[in-house]
């Protein structure tokens, strides 16, 4: 076990380093720097700002000072915000974030189980069918569009919640949780319905059956425990796809995340920022990923971590 | 009752001769793999009246920007923002080319003066959204067949290659895969773009760039179960080389799991070129995509909420029957099998 | 937990009944707080509250890094400089007590400082512009606009800025603590319109060095001398607030307590958050500009901003393209139909543009329009166009043109493309446009490089005076870049600015001359249109200042009657 962590941690480290020198020279490619796109800086100004930003060194040597920085979990100064510490603004932006992704997360989640539940006991029902349909109905919408229709009827319309902004507590998240929801809910409601259906032929609960165990029983006791360990490897797909909602549904309802911001620095070339929460999302997904492997391994004895042969 | 027989006459009594070679005759014509699918997923209507749906939806893509005289881009900003109308509908009050304004119905057509009808209506520069709709479904569905293709080509490859050699090539390969598996594709979906010239083969690329990594992991898990099974030995044990074993006795095998897996890739390639069109990072104009004519009329949303509808409802449509289409193959062709 | 899993419940409800009632049409929409009566009364509510919305963040709270219009318009609010513009848009004295007195050449101005105070309550002196304005020019401060506003205008400013002189010797000098001299490189007319601008804002010293790097960082670290002081501003954060400054000199006009921003990048929430009653309100864009044209709330606000095509005449500045001949660059800035672009397709009340400098912007001292000089130039004329264009074409021996045109990617900044490029290849056969539409800063960095053909361009004043947009297009401008170089403009220009800068009549001529020619006789450019800020507003909102250049709203004035 402690073999396969430290195993892990150096392939993590290894691709925080791979996707960091990525965008690191990704960004040097991009047309275009705030700075240098100055309207009406002389050349002589321009000269000290990019000493200012050290722009002005040589290509290699940026590089090695943007990992050395990297390492302190320095990211360095905006562009927009003229000197404004990106770290600090990451981590001011966070908190909204956070809490949106992990309410979508356990939302989703709940209400995909359910779902899938419904679908896989009475399979090949209407129940069966308007569960999927309500699944694939959630992956076939885009978010800005859900958002934008929950805002108009939900806020405006019906006057049930705040229109938009993050200044009402808890039901200022309502509507930006559900609109981000609505992917994991279809996954997790698909997956957990292949699941089941797949666990309720399996013998045990044949014997189960045998034995006379109600039906209520063999679902919840037997059918459903054994169905949701593997969800538990969808969920760092899951989290990822939840940063793509994020950025749509930050800005459509005018919350001060991490994901509102990216889309605005990627707008204005502010590469610190694209660089920092590029690094900033890499981790998180990295992290989530190792733990999901960590758990499924302490979870579900079959799965053997220290290199078992296939 | 045993008297009885004795009546019988012994003529009536023949041997029979066994003949060995019956027993191995086949009563029902014998399937292959495909016909066997395709009879069970004849049985799934869901499945069926996607595909169904989805060749519809192909042809008319193809077909429909020519079913009448505008062109995709033909400007007249005269005639902007007509609602839908279709002569045939307008007396049960739909599509009729009337629409709320401040408050009345009022016919927009009479109002502009406007002879022809507009079966989708127009957009802000007067150009038709019948053409436009079905002209966006094509470029749609193009980019997320050629990301699809790619996706496999390079996913087949890859995983096939790991899975089939074993040993330290699958090792190292596999270490590349959990590295790359860590970089957040949609991140750099958006970081290549931005540095691409943007238009349809950059999105093709951004997509298939990271998209095909899932298909290498399943394909790999596929060559490995399937290489150490014994009709596999046999063939190697008869010499049968690397190639024949791979393309006669491996790919057939996976084939299934492939098409199932592309079946979830097309609509997702389509939705992601949707969402790049939210941000900023999709198609130039005037060229349309789905997901551009969705983003375009997703801010008319309370005025002329036609400009979303089509374009979102064509989308959906295509998503649906996609899913529903894989869901019915993966059941058709290996009821077993889950993702 | 329990109670929240039913709050969730309740909201998928909600959701799945999204659909059915999107599916179901549309309702009316009826815009809440319109039934007041509007004429009721102008007596101001007990609650002076206003509630706001910005499309961007605040980059810097900082006088001498600020560039941006929210920037801009924080710091007009919060801090006060020796003028300010007033209701009318015309600079008047604020922290200056009176006139200055000026010399004779008009190079040396010597204001004198009414008594005023910061927020912390200390006096604001002469010292507090001194330093700030040195600390805007010297390059270790690396400020755009300190450097762009003074060169030219202030001693030594060009100097210092080149890093060829001290900051110490900028022609600024605190003669005591309520007297300030300034000196100029020249006579400058338009200076005290300068003087509203926030780059002269005044900066208490031993407040800035006290702070460091911290300074203007957040709400905390910034002192305010203006109408309003700031809140809850974290440095990047999307809501900030302003509170009436009780240390301000004129704080009896300022009628209201609190100012609640957020920004709202969306213009569609904008405009749900405005009829869901939440904020006061709302910029509206192309789309919604045309929805809403026949709302009664309806606030339009000419701008003094002009956008225009640039025609670049020399790729990357070497090789020449098909715009470097005149006919051509004729051919295109007649070729496109301006009414029909602003009415319908910008449909945001913006007017065609046959002008570089707006209207109702600059005055001579008879009152009289700038505009009124020169009138309409190169308007809309698809046989005149084509004309010029077959000569052009005949001229540079070709039949066929490829262009290509640059542009924002912004939404509406797209359909106009799209708009352009449909109208010039219908009206000049031959002629294919090739669009290109990249994010604000990727089209500035390839302005500089010169690598377009055609671009979609606009400029916003920085000062009251033709010179703005005039100045522009010199062969030595930084914002020329499209290798114009005209030595009878350059002439004009330079009389202007020297020769004719005590004799206003000569000068207003030459300005006209250079306007002339670089739209007209040369068709440098293709004036396409001037802005009009278009906006819902609730007819409680009373005497909120919009200003055509400088900073774009002031609050000093505004008030809330009859909200109640």
């Amino acid at each position: 076990m402690a073999k396969y962590v430290t195993k892990r941690i150096i392939y993590m480290i290894i691709t925080l380093f791979l996707i960091a020198s990525f965008t690191f020279f990704l960004m040097k490619m991009l047309p275009g720097s705030p700075i240098s796109s100055a309207p009406k800086l002389t050349p002589e100004q321009l000269a000290v700002v990019e000493a200012k930003y050290g722009l002005d060194k040589p290509l290699p040597e940026q590089y090695l000072q943007y990992l050395g920085n990297m390492v302190k979990l320095d990211f360095g100064v905006s562009f927009q915000f003229k000197g404004a510490d990106v770290t600090q603004l990451i981590i001011n932006r966070a908190g909204p974030s956070f809490q949106l992704g992990i309410q979508a997360l356990v939302l989703g989640t709940l209400i995909g189980i359910i779902l899938g539940m419904i679908a896989a006991l009475k399979q090949n029902t209407v129940w069966d069918y308007g569960s999927t349909l309500i699944a694939i109905f959630g992956l076939s919408i885009p978010s800005f569009v859900f958002a934008t229709l929950l805002q108009y009827w939900v806020g405006v319309k019906w006057e049930l919640l705040p229109v938009a902004l993050w200044k009402n507590g808890f039901s200022s998240s309502i509507m930006p949780t559900i609109a981000l929801a609505i992917g994991p809910l279809a996954t997790a409601a698909r997956f957990v319905r292949t699941e089941m259906v797949e666990v309720l032929s399996s013998d045990y609960i044949l014997l189960a059956k045998a034995k006379g165990a109600s039906r209520f029983e063999i679902a919840f006791k037997h059918a459903f425990r054994n169905a949701l360990i593997p969800l538990i490897t969808v969920m760092g797909p899951l989290a990822a796809g939840l940063v793509t909602g994020s950025l749509v549904v930050e800005q459509i309802f005018a919350i001060p995340g991490i994901g509102e911001q990216f889309v605005k620095s990627i707008n204005m070339n502010d590469f610190p920022i694209i660089m920092g929460t590029t690094m900033f999302y890499s981790f998180l997904l990295i992290v989530i990923i190792f733990i999901v492997d960590i758990l499924y391994g302490i979870i579900d004895p079959r799965i053997r971590l220290a290199g078992g042969t296939k | 009752m045993t008297q009885q027989y004795d009546k019988l006459p012994p003529e009536a009594f023949k041997l029979v001769k066994v003949n060995s070679t019956h027993a191995e005759q086949i009563a029902r014509p014998s399937l292959n793999f495909w016909q066997d699918a395709w009879l069970r997923l004849r049985k799934n209507k869901a499945a069926v009246i996607s595909m169904i749906v989805l060749i519809f939806i192909v042809i008319i893509a193809l077909v429909g920007p020519h079913l009448n005289s505008y062109g995709y881009n033909d400007q007249n900003v005269s005639k902007a923002n007509l609602p839908p109308k279709i002569s045939w509908l307008a007396p049960l009050g739909i599509a009729d080319g009337y629409a709320e304004v401040a408050g009345k119905k009022v016919d927009v057509y009479a109002q502009k003066n406007v002879k022809e009808n507009y079966w989708f209506g127009t957009d802000s520069l007067g150009r038709d959204l019948f053409t436009r709709v079905w002209k966006g479904s094509q470029i749609s569905l193009l980019i997320a067949f050629v990301a699809a293709l790619v996706d496999v080509i390079i996913g087949v490859a890859y995983g096939g290659i790991s899975g089939y050699y074993g040993g330290k090539v699958d090792d190292i390969m596999q270490r590349i895969i959990e590295i790359l598996a860590g970089i957040p594709n949609l991140i750099i979906v958006i970081l290549m773009l931005m540095v691409m010239e943007p238009g349809i083969t950059a999105i093709i690329i951004a997509i298939a760039l990271t998209g095909w990594i899932g298909m290498s992991r399943i394909v790999r898990g596929q060559v490995l179960k399937f290489k150490n099974q014994e009709f596999v030995l046999a063939s190697r044990t008869l010499g049968a080389s690397n190639s024949r074993i791979i393309f006669k006795h491996l790919l057939p095998n996976i084939m299934a799991i492939i098409v199932i897996n592309t079946m979830f890739t097309v609509p997702t390639a389509i939705f992601f070129e949707a969402f790049l069109s939210f941000i900023g990072l999709g198609l130039q104009a005037p060229n349309a995509s789905l997901g551009t004519l969705i983003n375009d009329g997703y801010k008319m949303l309370q005025f002329q909420p036609y400009m979303l509808g089509i374009p979102a409802a064509v989308l959906s449509i295509l998503m649906i029957a996609f899913n529903l289409l894989g869901d019915g193959l993966r059941d058709a062709l290996d009821p077993k099998m889950k993702d | 937990m329990k109670k929240s899993k039913l709050v969730w419940l309740l909201s998928l409800v909600l959701v799945l009944s999204v659909f059915l009632a999107a599916c179901g049409g549309k309702d009316k929409d009826e815009t809440k707080g319109t039934d007041n009566n509007t004429e009721k009364t102008n007596k101001p509510d007990a609650k002076q509250e206003l509630n706001l919305m910005e499309t961007a963040e605040i980059p810097t709270a900082d006088s001498a890094l600020v560039t941006d219009t929210v920037g801009f318009t924080v710091l007009n609010n919060v801090n006060e400089g020796l003028y300010r513009l007033n209701k009318d848009n015309v600079a008047e004295p604020a922290i200056a007590e009176g006139e200055p007195k000026v010399n004779e050449d008009g190079t040396v101005y010597t204001f004198t400082l009414r008594d005023a105070k910061w927020s912390d309550g200390s006096a604001v002196t002469a010292n507090d512009f001194e330093f700030a304005w040195k600390r805007a020019i010297d390059p270790k401060t690396g400020s755009e606009y300190g450097p762009y506003m003074m060169n030219g205008v202030i001693k030594n400013a060009e100097k210092i800025a080149t890093g060829k002189a001290k900051p110490d010797t900028l022609g600024v000098k605190a003669v005591d603590d309520k007297t300030l001299e300034v000196t100029l490189e020249k006579p400058v007319p338009y200076f005290l319109s300068l003087m509203a601008f926030g780059t002269f804002l005044p900066q208490k010293e031993e407040f800035v060095k006290e702070k460091g790097k911290q300074y203007a960082k957040n709400s905390d670290n910034i002192l305010y001398n203006g109408p309003f002081v700031l809140t809850d501003w974290d440095g990047t954060g999307l809501t900030w607030k302003y509170k009436k400054n009780e240390n301000y000199w004129d704080k009896d006009n300022v009628k209201l307590d609190t100012i609640n921003v957020d920004v709202v990048k969306e213009t569609g929430t904008g405009v749900n958050l405005y009829n869901s009653g939440e904020k006061d309100r709302a910029g509206l864009n192309g789309e919604f500009a045309a929805q809403y044209a026949n709302d009664k709330n309806l606030v339009k606000t000419e701008e003094a901003s002009v956008f225009y095509l640039k025609l670049n005449q020399k790729r990357g500045g070497k090789t020449d393209t098909p715009l470097a001949n005149v006919n051509i660059r004729k051919a295109i800035a007649q070729a496109f139909n301006k009414e029909e672009l602003t009415k319908n397709v910008l449909a945001n009340g913006s007017e065609p543009a046959n002008y570089l400098v707006p209207k109702n912007f600059t005055f001579d001292e008879n009152n009289k329009d700038f505009r009124d000089v020169n009138g309409d130039m190169n308007k809309f004329d698809a046989t005149a166009a084509k004309e010029s264009w077959e000569k052009g074409l005949k001229e540079l021996g070709v039949k066929k043109v490829e262009l290509e045109f640059l542009g924002d990617d912004g939404d509406l900044s797209k359909k106009m493309d799209e708009y352009m490029k449909n109208q010039l290849e219908k009206n000049l056969p031959g002629l294919s446009i090739k669009l290109k539409e990249v994010p604000f800063q990727n089209r500035i960095e390839l302005d500089t490089k010169q690598d377009y053909d055609i671009q979609f361009a606009g400029w916003g004043p920085d000062y009251q005076d033709p010179l703005t947009f005039i100045s522009l297009w010199t062969s030595d401008s930084a914002q020329n870049k499209m290798s114009y170089a005209s030595k009878e403009y350059d002439k004009l220009v330079k009389d202007a600015n020297i020769t004719y800068a005590n004799e206003p009549a000569k000068r207003w001529q030459a300005l006209a001359d250079a306007e002339k020619l670089v739209v007209e006789t040369d068709a440098a450019i293709a004036p396409v249109y001037q802005r009009t800020r278009i906006a819902l507003q609730q007819p409680y909102v009373k005497d909120l200042v919009i200003h055509n250049f400088g900073a774009d709203y002031s609050y000093k004035w505004a008030y809330i009657a009859g909200k109640e």
